[in-house]
């Protein structure tokens, strides 16, 4: 099993992986509350790779990661993720402009 | 394998994380899927038509299997409960950001007094080169 340790690393190498084959990838997220530990692993079923963390700081970084697969896989591999948040600016402007007008 | 609307899926979710609190783990996977067997995925694709595709969720807890379908239009909503479920629940993570903090802010500080008072030693030397540059002319 391949643990990562640096995060950004970990994350450009799973969206890799996913857009390489996206049917076959998968990402997995095991918690557990009695040892505080929290494990990901994104594999396409040849290629694995993981993350473990307890701290509380990753779980927040691991929420990004979760809106960036979430928008892959119901949008498809092809889709602009730059960023998930990219995509809340531009809605938001566009309501405050009405609003202002008004 | 149960198969449950979004909102179903989500509280039987928030009720996995409360009866895992003591004892066990929760698994939950997501993968890219158009719920077809590969069978209807050939007839669909060789007809001309777009395969539409979802993400499929599923969670455990080790004796208990959940599983959804999201779609493109539901997708922000759930990534903003499930967001909102993790957080509630993953309450045992350690949080050392405070101390990793003031470690980094005594380093910084030690550094910067450092360099302060290099600098008052060299000002001190400037101040009489200037006075009798003055006082030349």
């Amino acid at each position: 099993m391949v643990y990562i340790v640096p995060w950004d690393d970990f994350v450009e190498r799973c969206v890799q992986l996913f857009r390489a084959s996206p049917q076959n990838t998968r990402y997995v997220m095991k918690y557990r509350h009695s040892d505080g530990k929290l494990v990901l692993k994104v594999t396409d079923d040849k290629e694995c790779l993981k993350f473990k963390t307890d701290q509380a700081q990753d779980a927040k970084k691991m929420e990004k990661l979760n809106n960036i697969f979430f928008t892959l896989m119901a949008r498809g591999p092809e889709t602009d993720i730059t960023e998930v948040t990219g995509k809340e600016q531009t809605a938001q402007p566009a309501k405050r402009g009405r609003g202002r007008k008004q | 394998m149960v198969r449950l609307q979004l909102d179903p899926f989500l509280n039987e979710l928030t009720s996995m994380f409360e009866h895992t609190t003591e004892k066990g783990s929760v698994w939950v996977t997501l993968k890219h899927s158009s719920d077809k067997s590969k069978v209807q995925r050939n007839k669909i694709t060789t007809a001309g038509k777009e395969l539409e595709y979802k993400c499929l969720v599923r969670a455990t807890d080790g004796k208990k299997n959940i599983s959804t379908l999201v779609g493109t239009k539901d997708h922000q909503r759930f990534q903003a409960s499930y967001a909102t479920i993790l957080k509630a629940r993953m309450t045992s993570l350690k949080k050392r950001e405070k101390k990793d903090k003031r470690k980094a802010a005594n380093v910084v500080d030690k550094k910067l007094s450092k360099t302060t008072k290099a600098m008052n030693v060299d000002k001190k030397q400037q101040v009489p080169v200037k006075r009798s540059s003055t006082a030349n002319p």
